[in-house]
């Protein structure tokens, strides 16, 4: 059974995400993971196989320190050397119109294999832009609380106290994105493609093509020929 | 079993803090020197190596001029408490007859507790990286001793003892102060968040005394442990369920249709 779909080099290809952030993604990736396995220790109250892999539940704390440090690096270093990719990831968030609507719609039966026909997508489909929304949102507040709970002598004892429901609550949505996440820009055949966008950063033409018309024809279509042609 | 608490009688203490020197003593507990505060208590708040303290508050009242209060402050063994609830690790216990027991092997020195105590009571100790608190004196208390700072406690303001004989001696105790000039003298601990495992004689309202007048566990905690931790986490399961759903379904739809056109699907 095939899992991904293959990397196909005898097919154009297009550039769908640049060096920084794919490589933001992938340290997010890890110490996400590292945090949640660490935390998940104290979540479900005491398990003392899964913090036995960190080396005790000291072990599994220093492990989420750490990983929240280089999470929080990884944030910083996307903010520094590609800020004009998180303003453009923005500026694809706030078109969400009524295709995505559409698309968050269909979605369902889309996930499950039926053939459906979908709107034309801009750069991230409906979908797309609301884990984009979501999930960064989460670890946003996932870092910020994690610090007031890692210090808590210097912040506002009231603070400290709603830090710990939003901690958890932002870690679960998080983690539910990023099961969906991680299944549908993998495994999934319809949009598996886009695994290799995130890992050598560039998609099939053609995928594109279908996937996201809007953003294909905006980038890489001919009007965007002609008008670096000018 | 009947539950053994320490009574404290605010009207009978001197401040001679001959209990917070038999809490170190007997806990083996190293000094802590704090900067002079302005007044003659000696540490602001309880702390990782002081497990009580005899707060001195000053107040200026309109009618009987400058009152000096003296009160021993310590954990209150709370018949349902939050510290409790909140450790992730199963750290604290109550013992059958009342005290609430931290046990150090436990502790990974996260500070929820800290938080969650109307009192706040656990404090961090760095040196451990650990929380610590009072403990009733459980290790005296069950082999038939009585708590260092009750044992110790020379005006008699210190009894330990069966909890509902003492709230009855609490109680004329109150009846006789209220009669002799303290007006205003109450029972602290016998309803207080459900009851405490350690019961106050004081000669004014609490407020007058720095304690809280009703004091509550913060909404935020019940929210957060009573709902979202055994309910909310169950989305994580359900998301991989549907992630392998899908996963046996566009497999077996894509036989079906069969394979997909180049480039992705119609």
């Amino acid at each position: 059974m095939q899992l991904l779909p293959e990397y196909r080099e005898d097919i154009p290809r297009v550039e769908r995400f640049n060096f920084v952030a794919r490589l933001t993604h992938w340290s997010h990736t890890v110490t996400f993971l590292l945090c949640l396995f660490t935390g998940l220790v104290l979540f479900l109250d005491s398990v003392d196989w899964l913090a036995a892999i960190f080396g005790g539940y000291a072990g599994a704390g220093l492990v989420h320190r750490i990983s929240a440090v280089i999470m929080t690096l990884s944030i910083l270093f996307f903010v520094v050397f590609d800020f004009k990719g998180i303003i453009n990831w923005i500026k694809d968030i706030l078109r969400f119109g009524i295709n995505d609507i559409k698309f968050v719609m269909l979605f369902p039966l889309e996930f499950l294999g039926f053939p459906v026909k979908m709107p034309p997508q801009t750069r991230f489909n409906g979908g797309e832009k609301g884990n984009s929304i979501v999930t960064p949102t989460c670890v946003i507040l996932l870092v910020l609380s994690g610090y007031i709970m890692w210090f808590p002598s210097i912040f506002p004892a009231g603070l400290v106290r709603v830090a710990y429901p939003i901690h958890d609550i932002a870690m679960v949505l998080a983690t539910v994105m990023v099961c969906m996440h991680a299944y549908l820009g993998s495994f999934h055949p319809g949009s598996g493609e886009s695994f290799w966008g995130m890992w050598k950063g560039t998609v099939r033409s053609d995928w594109a093509q279908h996937h996201h018309a809007i953003w294909y024809e905006e980038t890489y279509g001919e009007k965007a020929k002609t008008e670096s042609a000018d | 079993m009947a539950y053994l608490t320490n009574l404290y009688d605010t009207s009978r203490c001197t401040a001679c803090r001959g209990c917070q020197v038999a809490c170190k003593n007997w806990n083996q507990l190293p000094a802590v020197i704090e900067p002079f505060q302005g007044n003659y208590q000696t540490h602001k708040d309880t702390n990782g190596d002081t497990y009580t303290i005899v707060k001195m508050i000053e107040t200026e009242d309109p009618v009987d001029g400058v009152i000096w209060n003296f009160l021993k402050y310590q954990c209150m063994h709370c018949f349902e408490p939050a510290c409790m609830k909140v450790c992730p690790r199963g750290a604290y216990t109550k013992t059958d007859w009342g005290a609430t027991i931290h046990d150090p092997d436990k502790c990974i020195g996260c500070q929820y507790c800290t938080y969650a105590c109307p009192f706040e009571i656990p404090k961090y100790r760095k040196r451990e990286d650990k929380i610590a608190k009072c403990t009733l004196c459980a290790d005296r208390v069950e082999e038939g001793l009585q708590p260092a700072c009750a044992a110790t406690c020379a005006p008699g303001a210190l009894m330990f003892g069966d909890r509902d004989e003492l709230l009855q001696y609490a109680e004329d105790r109150v009846k006789f102060l209220r009669a002799n000039g303290f007006p205003r003298a109450t029972i602290y601990g016998k309803l207080e968040l459900g009851g405490l495992n350690k019961i106050y004689v004081l000669t004014d309202t609490p407020d007058k005394f720095g304690l809280p007048v009703n004091p509550k566990i913060p909404g935020q905690i019940p929210f957060w442990q009573d709902w979202i931790q055994p309910y909310l986490g169950w989305l994580i399961p359900i998301a991989l369920a549907g992630s392998a759903v899908s996963f046996v379904t566009t497999r077996i739809l894509a036989n079906k249709h069969g394979e997909h056109d180049e480039g992705g699907h119609e």
